[in-house]
């Protein structure tokens, strides 16, 4: 079962991370690269929580890891989504469409 | 799967903390070398991008170590450090330490200990391979108006086993109830079983030597064959494996032993000897010999009992007896058989050790609470510094169970050094096939018990210390102040283990008045003012009973130390009973007694009526009894008997000559039953046991009169010599051990109940130390602050007997049928506990106070 988190900024943190992880496997640097890539840079934490973050949402089974090569032939250790992690996915994101068209709505009346 | 992953995941972080540490290291230390780089690509110098990179990333110390406890290491190392933290509090406060440990030592060890009894005698009492499908057979006959349970007969076995459909096996067997003379080189007075065919591979049992007991050996004019016990094979054989083929005499008659059992098999039985057909009781239904079956794999009671009675009903009668008008076989399942009636003793012992188990819990519970009021400034500094209050309760509760392990451990060895003295005085019969053991599931027992333990004693501290103030605590850290005992959770901790301990020593206290009771019935004689002695002629022919005897206690009356001596078949509360049936008035039974004359001058049994019997009216040519006073009025309500004739089932008419005070045979539990006296010759003899009445401050050795009764002639063989007060002892063994077990465990409960009375009232003194001296400083004298003290601990203590009072009420309900003339809300004792409880509760809380008055009231303020 998908869980929703009750702390709003780590549930945004793990629902762009695991976006970030739709389209393949990705090592950590990279996924940090995606997430300046799809938030022009608006989010601005420190890179280094990122691992707490993706070391938490692998011991709650959404990723999974492994040591591989990179590109450049470095030594990395990837993430992808499990299948548990694809079904996290779908329900952050549509409980956040729901929040947002909610405030939308707000905002606009 | 998943769990099973992560718990994988959580031990190898924990047991390979440099490998995973290291894994997260690497991939930090990847991620800062690819930003750098970027960084460099984007024009800056090699330092600066490296720095650059480095501030981005935040802190990488507090990211590795945020990153090692979520990856599992984190959790299971503050468990770690919870514990160890929790071994250096134990040692350091050695003095509640030990008292915690000793107190859960004592409940948990009486819990395990009780625990094994129930694992032999309820969980595993029947050691034979599927023991389920072992069933005890009854048939219930009605016939000439009779109707009853009987054993089945032979016939009725043998033909249940020929059809064969709903038993694989059926036979029957028993122990006789009289010791029989076994002579294998030496004589001796041994238990021998009767078995038939089938009754040992009924329970799977195989011979370890030679053969079991076959369909021939039962044959009338088969040779005589036995099968030798495994006790009595090692100890006079020594265990020698060529015993086969060997003669043994069993009372007199010798017997080819053909087979060996193997350990564990009625352990108790010494040889066992085919039923033999002529002489058989198993020639009749109702023979008492149990008789026991195995059923086929799918085979429902019902059904079975629906086909056994079916072939029963085609059988022709049992000779000489008329056909029963309506046969029905009944099985009950051999568990239930062995079983039956342990619950009634368990059930109120279980229900003792858990009260004990629950004072040992608020007890420590207690102790708790008071070490965490001395704690709180500790706990405050914690808690200002990050530890939540979930985290803080974590860490109290680990410290239980680090005090209750330690507990568990103690209790296992005082469970396992006391198992021996338990089983001894275990009201009840345990199975000698499956010993009390300390077993694996024992063990399980324990760890379970200490775990259950440590949360029922540590959650209310926890709960309560854990709600720290900070600021308030802090500001006031490293003073003494307040008392544990008037906040509350000490005050209820009192009432609690007092309500307990009362309804345990209620129990106790009934249990005692009644064996007092017990004890004081009049047996109708005085069992101190006799000796009783088991003698019997090794050789069992009539003639030479019927001479030894009167000549053995013809040698006694010379003895100048003796008032009296006299001889019976069944002592009084000693042995088994032989029983007639009187058709005078009615069909009843009675007991018959053998008796040389002098009996009732050595027992002490007044002759009410007609006269004692004298030598010659055994020699004489008529036949002649005494009968009690209970057979007189069943049998001759009409008037004295005496001249009168009693005629009994199958037995000439005897003449009545005397009438006798009632005796309560079977001990003080069993009122008097009508008995008969017949004299000794003038029936086929049984062995008797000689009676002798020492004059006052005569002293008797046991030597000289086994002496005597060697020198008489006939080579014989003596057992015990001891004193009537012996036999008794004996008869009351079983409410005398369930007595002094629920006392002991009164007694328990109790003191525990005033070692935490104390420890909390002593905690309270200790901490209060600089109240106390404020109010002696504004004129308060001794005995006021130590009436203060007293009084915080004696109003939870009457509270706790009020509780424990109603609680006792309905809790001594349990052990209603134990008592003996003794109701179970005895107001007596109920009163007599209160007070005891009361007193002693005082007492426990005024010995710590009494230091509240030595306390000087300058030193007092001056240590702040």
């Amino acid at each position: 079962m998908p869980k929703t988190n009750s702390d709003q900024l780590h549930g945004t943190l793990d629902m762009l991370v695991l976006k970030t992880l739709q389209n393949g496997r990705l090592h950590g640097y990279a996924i940090a690269v995606r997430l300046e890539q799809l938030s022009n840079e608006v989010l601005k934490v420190e890179e280094g929580s990122l691992y707490p973050a993706l070391y938490r949402m692998e011991a709650r089974g959404w990723l999974s890891s492994e040591w591989g090569m990179t590109e450049t032939a470095r030594r990395a250790r990837f993430y992808k989504l499990t299948r548990e992690g694809r079904a996290q996915l779908g329900a952050e994101t549509q409980s956040w469409t729901r929040l947002t068209a909610a405030v939308q709505s707000v905002l606009s009346s | 799967m998943r769990i099973l992953r992560l718990a994988l995941a959580r031990c190898r972080a924990l047991v390979r903390r440099d490998v995973v540490a290291g894994e997260i290291r690497d991939e930090m230390q990847f991620h800062l070398q690819m930003r750098a780089e970027e960084y460099e690509q984007r024009g800056l110098e090699a330092d600066d991008a490296r720095r650059a990179a480095a501030r981005r990333f935040g802190s990488l110390v507090l990211m590795q170590d945020r990153g090692y406890d979520v990856r599992g290491g984190g959790m299971m190392e503050t468990v770690l450090q919870d514990v160890r933290y929790g071994v250096r509090l134990l040692l350091k406060h050695r003095a509640s330490s030990s008292i915690a440990i000793l107190t859960l030592a004592v409940g948990i060890g009486v819990s395990t200990a009780l625990f094994s009894v129930i694992d032999a005698a309820l969980l595993r009492p029947l050691p034979y391979p599927n023991a389920e499908q072992l069933v005890d057979i009854l048939v219930h006959a009605t016939r000439d108006g009779d109707s009853g349970h009987y054993a089945p007969s032979m016939a009725e076995i043998r033909a249940w086993r020929e059809s064969g459909r709903v038993l694989a096996q059926v036979g029957a067997g028993r122990v006789t109830g009289f010791p029989r003379i076994v002579d294998a080189g030496q004589p001796e007075r041994l238990i021998v079983g009767e078995a038939s065919e089938d009754f040992l591979e009924v329970y799977g049992v195989k011979p370890l030597l030679g053969r079991g007991i076959q369909l021939e050996d039962a044959r009338e004019g088969a040779p005589l064959v036995a099968l030798l016990g495994h006790g009595y094979w090692q100890s006079r054989f020594g265990g020698t494996p060529d015993v086969i083929g060997r003669i043994i005499r069993i009372a007199g008659a010798p017997a080819t032993i053909v087979g060996v059992l193997p350990a564990g098999f009625y352990s108790e039985t010494a040889v066992w000897q085919p039923e033999r057909a002529a002489a058989s009781r198993l020639n009749f239904r109702g023979s008492g010999t149990p008789v026991r079956g195995r059923l086929r794999p799918g085979i429902t009671f019902a059904q079975a009992e629906r086909e056994l009675t079916a072939i029963s009903m085609k059988l022709p009668p049992d000779p000489d007896q008329t056909q029963a008008t309506s046969v029905r076989v009944e099985l009950t399942s051999l568990y239930d058989e062995e079983t039956g009636g342990s619950g009634r003793t368990i059930t109120p012992l279980a229900c003792a050790v858990s009260l004990i188990l629950l004072i040992a819990c608020v007890n420590v519970a207690g102790l708790l609470l008071a070490r965490g009021a001395i704690r709180e400034p500790e706990l405050a500094v914690r808690a200002s510094i990050g530890a939540g209050r979930a985290r803080l309760v974590r860490q109290l509760l680990t410290e239980s169970l680090v005090l209750s392990l330690a507990g568990g451990l103690v209790g296992l060895i005082l469970a396992w050094t006391s198992l021996d003295a338990l089983v001894t005085i275990i009201p009840m019969s345990l199975p000698t096939n499956s010993p009390a053991a300390i077993n694996l599931p024992v063990l399980g027992f324990t760890a379970v018990v200490s775990v259950a333990s440590a949360v029922v004693f540590g959650l209310m501290p926890a709960l309560r210390i854990s709600r720290v103030r900070m600021g308030a605590q802090l500001a006031v850290a490293g003073r003494r102040h307040g008392s544990p005992l008037s906040r509350g959770g000490g005050q209820l901790l009192i009432a609690a283990e007092v309500a307990l301990a009362v309804v345990l020593l209620a129990g106790a206290g009934l249990m005692i008045r009644s064996f007092a009771r017990l004890v004081e019935v009049d047996l109708g004689f005085d069992p101190d003012a006799v000796l009783t002695m088991e003698v019997e002629p090794i050789d069992p022919a009539p003639g030479v009973r019927e001479q030894y005897y009167p000549a053995l206690l013809s040698a006694f009356r010379t003895l100048p130390e003796l008032a009296a001596a006299g001889a019976v078949d069944s002592l009084p509360m000693r042995d088994g009973l032989s029983v007639g049936f009187v058709t005078t008035g009615g069909q009843t039974n009675l007991i018959m007694k053998q008796i040389l004359p002098g009996y009732f001058e050595a027992i002490g049994l007044p002759v009410k009526l007609g006269r004692r019997p004298t030598e010659s009216d055994r020699t004489g040519a008529e036949q002649v009894v005494l009968i009690n006073e209970e057979a007189a009025r069943l049998f001759f309500p009409g008037g004295p008997p005496v001249g009168k004739f009693l005629n009994m089932l199958g037995e000439r008419p005897r003449r009545i000559i005397g009438v006798v005070g009632n005796v309560r045979h079977s001990g003080p539990l069993w009122a008097p039953k009508p008995e008969v006296y017949l004299l000794y010759g003038q029936t086929a003899p049984n062995p008797l046991s000689i009676v002798l009445r020492p004059r006052a401050s005569a002293t008797l050795s046991a030597d000289r009169l086994l002496q005597m009764a060697r020198a008489v002639g006939p080579q014989v063989l003596v057992g015990r010599i001891r004193s009537g007060s012996h036999d008794l002892a004996d008869n009351v063994a079983t409410p005398r051990h369930r007595t002094l077990l629920l006392s002991l465990l009164g007694g328990l409960g109790m003191l525990l109940t005033l070692v935490g009375i104390f420890s909390m009232t002593a905690y309270a003194v200790a901490r209060r130390t600089q109240e106390i001296g404020i109010r002696m400083a504004f004129g308060a004298g001794p005995a006021d602050v130590v009436r203060a003290m007293v009084r915080d601990a004696a109003w939870p203590a009457l509270l706790g007997l009020a509780v424990g009072m109603a609680g006792a009420f309905y809790a001594t309900r349990l052990i209603a049928s134990f008592l003996f003339e003794t109701t179970s809300h005895d107001p007596v004792t109920f009163a007599a506990v209160a007070v005891l409880m009361g007193v002693a509760a005082l007492v426990a809380a005024w010995v710590p106070a009494r230091r509240a008055a030595r306390v000087d009231p300058v030193i007092a303020l001056r240590a702040e």
